[in-house]
């Protein structure tokens, strides 16, 4: 229940930095995505039911972002499934290796949105946008890991699962 | 007289002591304003001694002093902090409040100028994706709001809005790929689309190669659409490109409003045709 809460803090901390704060510090492309984050942290360390979360954080996301409501849902789903099936031949314990998953995790998501936006061509030609903010974002959602993976709080939280 | 004199020796001496010390008192006193040999002699042994120990009681006297202040300057300098803080904080609020005021009154310059109902917000969130282009405003359903009406601000457009809740909307910005807006060229009336880039510029699209268009030439909403009325401004052309080949031109539109730091916005309340 208290780790549920922690959870719920974290996420709400980490859309209201992102809608309101961040931006007034952090100017294009360099927005970071702090929930791709989460979505990392639930496909190494969590089971099968944190589908769900993430499917739902994709949906929280999209309500704050962009005008396609089940676009984060569904790349935040995939993405949390391929860390899911993959999570069993990582060493989830390194703090380096979190960091390098969420890089490469916001370089998926990202190419999902691509493929998406690109199969129902609604807005032509954000494929030059994508990718030219797609490493920019990657480099700064990995810096905010790094940081928070450093909390001695969260790797308490790891060790005791 | 001598036995006189012995009797009476401690009164003579007493009154001779007392007479030669009048004499010498009247004596003096022609020339009281100068110091004579003795004086001058004390005085001028004894002013030495007396700077030195007038220096020690001043410096002991200002220890003392000093202590005192210091009491009171701890108290004082917590007061003077926070005046310092009260005063500072009044005067960004009043810069600030300066600033919104110019702000506002820019807004409210265009609203008198449309001659159309609109409704003020304020920004109070941004896209959280650095691809789209949205941004969160204050006013929703509650205050009249509907997808599709336009939002405005001084300088120009800055876009229309989409998923309009209670109590906030969302307004997707010109600059955005899914967004499009009728435009024309004032200067020569060349039509065209203006789509978003996702960079921060817009393109005229559909634009005949054929037709006039320069750097530097305004580019207005058409009213066509039925969503912007006629003339409002949405930029500046900043780079026209001309092929050998193809029917169009490339057209760069940069918006006339700085959509990277709006905080006031105008909605106008009319309803988009279906």
């Amino acid at each position: 229940m208290l780790t549920a809460l922690k959870i719920f803090l974290f996420i709400t901390a980490a859309l209201l930095l992102q809608v309101t704060i961040l931006p007034a510090y952090f100017a294009d492309p360099f927005k970071p995505n702090l929930l791709i984050i989460a979505v990392t942290y639930l496909g190494l360390k969590t089971g099968r039911g944190g589908g769900f979360i993430a499917f739902g954080l994709g949906l929280l996301q999209d309500c704050f972002s962009g005008i396609y409501l089940g676009l984060n849902g569904f790349s935040f789903l995939s993405v949390y499934l391929i860390l899911n099936m993959a999570a069993d031949r990582l060493y989830t314990n390194s703090r380096n290796l979190m960091i390098l998953v969420v890089f490469l995790a916001t370089i998926v998501n990202g190419f999902l949105h691509l493929i998406l936006l690109l199969v129902f061509p609604t807005a032509t030609g954000i494929y030059m946008t994508i990718l030219a903010a797609l490493i920019p974002q990657a480099l700064v959602n990995t810096m905010f890991s790094s940081l928070l993976f450093s909390f001695p709080r969260l790797n308490a939280l790891e060790e005791s699962r | 007289m001598l036995e006189l004199f012995r009797k009476y020796r401690k009164y003579f001496i007493i009154i001779s002591l007392l007479l030669a010390a009048f004499i010498f008192y009247s004596w003096n006193l022609k020339n009281k304003e100068r110091a004579n040999l003795l004086e001058r002699g004390v005085l001028n042994l004894m002013s030495p001694v007396n700077s030195v120990i007038a220096g020690i009681n001043r410096g002991v006297a200002g220890i003392w002093n000093d202590y005192l202040d210091l009491l009171e300057v701890r108290k004082e300098n917590k007061l003077l902090r926070h005046n310092i803080k009260v005063l500072n904080e009044r005067l960004i609020n009043g810069n600030e409040a300066l600033l919104a005021n110019e702000r506002l009154k820019k807004l409210l310059d265009m609203k008198n100028l449309l001659q159309i109902p609109s409704l003020a917000a304020s920004v109070i969130g941004e896209d959280t994706s650095p691809w789209f282009k949205t941004i969160m405003i204050d006013r929703g359903e509650a205050d009249g709001l509907r997808e599709g009406m336009p939002v405005v601000a001084a300088d120009g457009i800055i876009g229309l809005l989409v998923k309009v809740v209670a109590g906030s909307s969302r307004v997707l910005i010109i600059t955005d790929h899914a967004s499009g807006v009728a435009g024309i060229i004032q200067r020569s009336r060349a039509r065209g689309v203006v789509k978003g880039k996702g960079d921060g510029t817009c393109s005229l699209e559909f634009s005949l190669a054929s037709e006039d268009v320069k750097v530097g030439d305004t580019v207005i909403t058409s009213g066509i659409g039925g969503i912007f009325p006629k003339g409002l401004k949405i930029g500046e052309v900043s780079m026209v490109k001309k092929g050998e080949y193809g029917i169009f031109q490339t057209v760069e539109v940069r918006p006339s409003v700085n959509l990277a730091r709006i905080e006031d916005v105008l909605i106008l309340l009319q309803q988009p045709r279906e």
